[in-house]
């Protein structure tokens, strides 16, 4: 047995390049404040997003022909892991560069790509994920949310809730029930939905740090054309789960505490505590290995496989070690010693927001019960 | 995986499967010598095989994952490095890494083998969630030894690996605790006698977590390193290292 074969990763020749690329930008646009560079990706500056834009930086795997850079998947997989270790404010546009373009370029029709996918790429058009409902969480194939056809259109009725961004999103991919009476898998679709159409309502959820990143979503008597139907009719199941294989392996699954490592790093240095250069010597081991996990993953996904069960390891993996960050620096720091100021405020602002690591994107027991059939044991 | 790599791994598996880990006697290392396995990393001018790092890996990790009797590795890595030697050190330190990736696996295999088998409550364990979770959780410290393993590996060919051993054994040596304790649970009673073939990994993961730098060793080692090298530098540098 052997649970994950890596090889090597080629590496593109401009890597060093693109990463200077990169920085550059980030130190210039980048996020300051090191508490708001923690968890990055859910910190949502439109203005930033839009930087990226104009510097090619979105949608660059994506066709010419759509706004895209026909960039490899590698050259991305740079990019991105540059932009969450620096801790850029890159929210806004995550979820459109990350899934909701790939899924439209694979599967809309051409309507739908003329007019998200162009928009995308120059940071002008961000998107949310409407998956999850008050009772549908875990239990994805249970959603209630449904679209029934009236003549050329799509009606839609229900409600999304912890919907990351919708406040300021342009469009939604939602998976609802298109088939009235259908259970479970079946009868499910993928709807796109402008989220400035008429009977869409979005009430913000205020997060337990008191912030605003997630909200409910409601749609009354929405009114959609015929493309908004997104893919295959009935095969919304599928298709929205094949992306989330996508999104399970990316590096922020595992960076989204290294500004408190780096932290650490920094106060390490001054202090002379062996117990503290431990501790950092132990997190840089799991940086060191998930990085590799994490980019092998990509060139897999790169040279078409689907490695589904070594991203669902990287995802739990990675998750549990973003968690565990911040309660390590709080066991090791004494916060009463000077200069802890900024060590201690990342710390506490990552011990508040941790616990979403192992919820969002499927939680850990849901995870690992993926990893599980994987092996063959269910 | 390059062709001369995988004619090594079909060459070596069947054999370190049939001596397994009673083989010591002198005619069990005459078999492995007749193979040409000791002179792995010696070059090819030399009479040597010529392998590079990665067929090291291959050859390790397998030697690991069938508990090899003789220490193998040991002796491969003694035809390139000075007995006693900074470098030496450091190369077994990555050979245990491999050997404990391998056992992990092996580990792995034997325990969802067995809880697909054994039936309680009128269904294999397997079925059984908490069960699920705990191999799951092996699952991905077994996949985590095994990429370390790789990255030390590929280091090795590529320059000093001095960052990169020690990282990787550390994460492997990490990696022992949550496998031996679920491999161990899952089994049952049968697990602890001596007739079943656990034992012969189990009790190998711990002596190797011990071998060639434990936990404390190597993460005082990386994190003097790392923490030398300051906040600013630590991903510059990581990334410099690869690509
Ligand atoms: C910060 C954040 C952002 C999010 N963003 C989005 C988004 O943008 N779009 C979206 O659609 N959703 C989003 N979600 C929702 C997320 O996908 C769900 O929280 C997740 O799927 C779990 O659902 P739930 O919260 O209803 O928990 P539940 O499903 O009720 O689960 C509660 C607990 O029970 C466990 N559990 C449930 N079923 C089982 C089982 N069969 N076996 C064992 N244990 C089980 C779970 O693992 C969990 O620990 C977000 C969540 C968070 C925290």
């Amino acid at each position: 047995m052997q649970t994950f074969v890596t090889e090597a990763v080629d590496w593109p020749d401009n890597a060093a390049a693109l990463r200077e690329q990169v920085r550059a930008l980030v130190a210039e646009h980048g996020e300051r404040d090191p508490v708001r560079r923690a968890n990055s990706w859910t910190k949502a500056d439109p203005e930033f997003s839009r930087r990226l834009g104009d510097a090619g930086l979105l949608g660059m795997t994506w066709p010419k022909e759509y706004g895209g850079h026909e960039r490899s998947q590698l050259e991305r997989y740079v990019v991105i892991e540059e932009l969450l270790a620096a801790g850029a404010p890159v929210g806004a546009h995550w979820i459109a560069d990350r899934q909701s373009g790939p899924l439209l370029l694979r599967l809309g029709n051409e309507e739908l790509k003329r007019r998200w996918v162009p928009a995308i790429t120059r940071g002008e058009a961000f998107a949310c994920i409407g998956l999850s409902e008050p009772n549908s969480g875990s239990d994805l194939a249970s959603v209630r949310t449904a679209a029934r056809r009236d003549g050329d259109e799509w009606v839609l009725d229900g409600q999304k809730v912890w919907t990351t961004g919708a406040h300021v999103s342009h469009f939604m991919i939602a998976l609802v029930r298109t088939e009235a009476g259908s259970e479970r898998q079946q009868g499910l679709s993928q709807l796109v939905v402008p989220m400035d159409a008429p009977g869409v309502s979005v009430k913000p959820i205020i997060d337990l740090t008191g912030a605003h990143e997630f909200n409910e979503v409601f749609f009354d008597n929405v009114r959609l054309p015929a493309n908004a139907l997104l893919g295959v009719e009935g095969e919304g199941w599928r298709q929205a789960t094949a992306e989330l294989s996508l999104e399970r392996s990316g590096p922020e699954r595992y960076l989204s505490s290294m500004v408190l490592f780096l932290e650490l790093v920094r106060h390490a240095r001054t202090e002379n505590d062996p117990a503290l250069v431990a501790l950092v010597g132990r997190l840089a081991a799991e940086a060191w290995t998930l990085r590799l996990m994490s980019a092998s993953v990509a060139a897999k996904l790169a040279r078409g496989e689907d490695p589904a069960l070594e991203a669902t390891i990287v995802k739990d993996l990675g998750n549990s070690y973003e968690q565990a960050i911040p309660q390590l620096v709080q066991a090791a720091v004494d916060f009463g010693a000077a200069d802890t100021e900024v060590l201690r405020s990342v710390c506490f602002y990552l011990l508040q927001v941790s616990p979403s690591f192992s919820l969002r994107g499927g939680t850990r027991e849901i995870v690992k019960g993926i990893i599980a059939r994987g092996l063959g044991l269910r | 995986m390059s062709e001369s790599r995988r004619m090594l791994a079909e060459m070596a598996d069947p054999l370190f499967a049939e001596l397994g880990p009673d083989a010591t006697g002198e005619s069990d290392g005459a078999r492995i010598d007749e193979l040409g396995l000791p002179l792995l990393l010696v070059p090819e001018s030399e009479g040597g095989f010529g392998g590079d790092w990665l067929d090291a890996l291959t050859v390790f990790r397998l030697a690991g994952y069938h508990a090899l009797g003789p220490d193998l590795p040991a002796q491969i890595v003694g035809r390139v490095a000075e007995a006693g030697s900074p470098r030496q050190f450091a190369l077994m330190a990555f050979a245990r890494t491999a050997q404990i990736a391998g056992a992990l696996d092996a580990a792995l295999a034997l325990s969802v083998g067995y809880v697909n088998e054994r039936r309680q409550f009128g269904r294999p364990l397997g079925k059984f969630q908490a069960v699920q979770q705990a191999l799951a959780g092996f699952a991905g410290e077994a996949a985590a030894a095994n990429c370390a393993a790789v990255g030390a590996a590929q280091a090795l060919d590529r320059e000093d690996a001095a960052f990169e051993i020690a990282a990787a054994k550390l994460r492997a040596n990490r990696a022992v605790e949550i496998g031996t304790t679920v491999a161990h649970q899952v089994h049952g009673a049968i697990g602890f006698t001596q007739e079943y073939g656990l034992h012969p990994l189990t009790r190998r993961l711990w002596q190797w977590r011990s071998e060639f730098g434990n936990d404390a060793y190597w993460s005082r080692e990386l994190g003097s390193k790392v923490v030398a090298a300051g906040a600013v530098a630590f991903w510059p540098d990581l990334t410099a290292r690869t690509g």
